[in-house]
């Protein structure tokens, strides 16, 4: 089943995705990305209804390089996530709501700090030192609860999240095989491999 | 100078363009332009509508008459049953179909073309709802031709599929049934895209849609490599179809089989299951020679290990 | 009749902005100028007022990552038909996955253009555009134009704005094929220099070299360019005069040697 982490640490945002898209009892596809790059600073990652998850991404990241093509400079990550979840809680009184969660993570380059929201569905959003969706929140967070720190160095938050994935894959029947790790910190964004 | 409420009193479109020139004329308004009236509101292309049945409450209009898992006795029997599958390789994609349709229990045809020629260049697999498939498949292959009238370009398979993927996500929950691959050719090469009603749209290599899919994929799966003769990757699409025909009741009678390459598709033949099972497919590239059935593979093999002493007395 | 008269108003109707553009309403020039594989927008800035703030005045912008587009006109009518075009530029990343093509969004431009020169209400864009970029996969530098009526065009080097006939007619003597991006920048600047002298600082240079790789000229290069070309012209001058004073004497020369043969025959 679906699952995704995110952890603060010292100057940085770890976000992890599981990798499989599913359609009833079989895997389609191994290798999907699920966490956007949404500017230089800021990712995110999605899960939820098929088709709803992807529309919203992308109608997001169009959004967002909009923004930063209209005005020189992109949003910063608390902008951005407020931003978001208002597009979120709009479309929730459609006739025809997203039914999207999303892991939001981003370092404020203005302040040196990372952001990390955890947004779901209904529109609520709250910022977190980590967080997680699907199956694997229920034995990951009180993992972290336990080995969380919020200065961290890299290495040891990679460890953490590993400890997260490993849990996961341990105990959780449905566990996702692969995982895309993504980082951001002060020199942007890149893809870990675990 | 002229009050701004004169210039913009009148509507006519000389009017209008004698305004637009003096104010072209003056130095001053340059660059201090406001409320230019530019009426962007009088503009609107019209809010955008699509076609819904004619009645006041279209989903449940569709719920009430088609089946889904709640209640499969309906008025509109939808068919479900199907194989398809289409895999990407070094030589191409080849797209391999069954040719059974059902409603409900009954075999209504056994002689469908689940593949839609959307163009020479662009194939389209069918599963689900025969009707949707075929209309909006179709349908894509006409926005297909106007792309390629306005951009004097053959049309991405990312882009018809992202085309086809938006307007079955725009009637999403409102009883479209269809489960696809769009298959084909453009600058970046062979490409297949997977697209279902619920809007998913995932690029691979390698997909199977259907009620006998999982059948399919046990043999595709294992037979699969990228670097698979063209003989090989006919021969592969052939037996994944005929392992899901054989074993899946809602899938069989016969195969069709495409090979997609840089110069457009090309339908290489269609082969009898039942023939397949005995004999095989027949005199064609990649053949075994025998049938695919499996007590014809294993024809006079036996597991009995009897000890060589016995077997002498 | 009564469309034999529509038809006649409809003519007048779209040559009218084509000329608007023309009117010194604006002050500005754009020359776009495509080379080999460099394509080059230069723009000659309207002097700033002393107390404005420069930043806020920008007649080069960028569309997508690989399109940039200069404008003259109304530079009100100007930020709302760029507005538009970014966001198509976003539309169709989103629903084709692919960057627009250089052509596809000036196509788009100008359909907007024309648009409004055909709706009641409505009053047409009093702008024309230069747009320049590359196409995604292409290693062509790319530059088309824009006009207030819907029309557009593709060219090698063209100019826009206040006295653009001048700067096109030096641009079409000057113009050669395969342009390097020195020579490029170097076409540019004379041919913002040709109509008004203006000093270096109130030039803009643009440069897209490659598949959403662009610079803008840093001052000091642009002066240094300027400096070049001046003395170049200086040069010019120089030998424009020699050659004048050699002729000159030549002719004196020849006429007093004329005189002698007079005198001899005499």
């Amino acid at each position: 089943m679906e699952t995704s982490f995110a952890i603060t640490g010292k100057g940085y945002v770890i976000i992890a995705a599981d990798t499989t898209a599913a359609r009833s009892i079989v895997k389609m596809k191994v290798d999907e990305d699920k966490i956007k790059t949404l500017s230089p600073h800021l990712l995110m990652a999605y899960s939820g209804e098929p088709g709803d998850t992807v529309q919203f991404a992308e109608y997001v990241e169009r959004n967002i390089r909009l923004y930063q093509i209209r005005n020189l400079y992109p949003l910063r990550p608390s902008a951005a996530a407020s931003w978001i979840r208002r597009s979120l809680a709009e479309s929730l009184r459609s006739r025809k709501p997203y039914s999207v969660n999303l892991l939001l993570g981003g370092y404020d380059t203005a302040t040196h700090t990372p952001h990390l929201y955890w947004v779901d569905y209904l529109g609520t959003m709250t910022e977190v030192p980590f967080g997680a969706h699907g199956y694997g929140s229920y034995f990951a967070l009180s993992l972290l609860d336990r080995y969380h720190d919020p200065e961290a160095s890299m290495e040891q938050g990679l460890a953490t999240l590993k400890r997260c994935i490993d849990e996961v894959s341990k105990r959780l029947v449905v566990s996702p095989g692969t995982y895309k790790v993504k980082v951001v910190d002060k020199d942007g964004v890149r893809e870990v491999e675990l | 100078m002229n009050s701004f409420a004169e210039r913009f009193s009148t509507t006519t479109a000389a009017s209008q363009m004698r305004n637009a020139q003096k104010l072209a004329d003056e130095d001053e308004l340059d660059t201090a332009m406001w409320g230019s009236n530019a009426g962007f509101g009088s503009l609107a292309k019209g809010v955008p509508t699509f076609t819904v049945p004619a009645v006041a409450d279209p989903t449940a209009f569709l719920r009430l008459h088609t089946d889904d898992h709640a209640d499969p006795s309906c008025r509109i029997k939808i068919q479900h049953g199907t194989t398809t599958l289409a895999f990407r390789f070094q030589g191409g994609v080849i797209v391999a179909v069954d040719s059974r349709a059902t409603a409900g229990s009954y075999v209504a045809s056994g002689t469908v073309k689940k593949v839609i020629e959307i163009n020479p260049y662009l194939l389209g697999t069918m599963a689900g709802g025969a009707a949707d498939c075929q209309y909006w498949e179709t349908y894509l292959g006409m926005h297909c031709r106007l792309h390629e009238l306005r951009n004097r370009e053959r049309i991405s398979v990312s882009a018809a599929s992202k085309y086809l993927s938006n307007l079955v996500y725009s009637y999403k929950g409102m009883g479209l049934s269809m489960g696809t691959m769009i298959c084909g050719w453009d600058k970046t090469g062979p490409a297949v895209f997977y697209v279902d009603s619920d809007g998913t749209r995932l690029k691979g290599d390698l997909f199977s849609v259907g009620s006998g899919s999982t059948f399919a994929y046990g043999v595709l799966d294992q037979g699969y490599r990228w670097d698979l003769t063209d003989e090989e990757a006919q021969e592969l699409g052939r037996r994944s179809i005929y392992a899901a025909g054989h074993r899946d009741a809602f899938s069989g009678n016969s195969c069709n089989l495409y090979h997609v390459k840089e110069d457009g598709w090309r339908f290489i033949g269609n082969y009898d299951i039942a023939k397949m099972h005995y004999d095989g497919p027949g005199n064609v590239a990649g053949s075994p020679g025998q049938g695919y059935g499996y007590d014809v593979r294993v024809e006079g093999r036996t597991s009995t290990n009897a000890p060589a002493v016995a077997a002498a007395a | 009749m009564r469309l034999r008269r529509f038809a006649k108003e409809l003519a007048l109707y779209v040559s009218y902005p084509i000329e608007a553009i023309r009117a010194p309403s604006d002050v500005c020039r754009q020359v776009g100028v495509r080379g080999k594989d460099v394509v080059v927008l230069g723009v000659e800035k309207k002097s700033i007022l002393q107390l404005q703030d420069p930043r806020t005045v920008r007649k080069v912008v960028m569309l997508d990552d690989h399109v940039c587009l200069a404008f003259a006109g109304l530079t009100a009518d100007g930020r709302v038909l760029i507005d538009k075009a970014r966001i198509e530029c976003q539309i169709h990343r989103l629903t084709v996955e692919d960057p627009v093509t250089v052509e596809y969004i000036t196509r788009h431009i100008a359909g907007i253009q024309q648009r409004y020169t055909q709706s009641g209400g409505v009053r047409p864009f009093g702008i024309s555009t230069l747009i320049v970029g590359f196409d995604p996969h292409d290693a062509r530098p790319r530059l088309y134009q824009t006009e207030p009526s819907g029309i557009y065009s593709a060219w090698k080097a063209n100019a826009i704005g206040r006295s653009s006939k001048t700067v096109r007619e030096f641009l079409e003597k000057n113009h050669k094929d395969d342009m390097s991006r020195e020579e490029s920048i170097k076409l540019t600047v004379k041919s913002l220099l040709e109509v008004v002298q203006t000093g270096a600082k109130n030039i803009e240079i643009s440069v897209m070299e490659s598949y959403g790789k662009v610079t803008n000229l840093e001052l000091s290069e642009i002066e240094a360019i300027v400096t070049e070309i001046e003395r170049e012209k200086e040069a010019e001058a120089e030998r424009k005069r020699s050659r004048l004073a050699a002729t000159a004497a030549g002719q004196a020369a020849m006429s007093t040697r004329a005189g002698d043969a007079n005198e001899g025959s005499a």
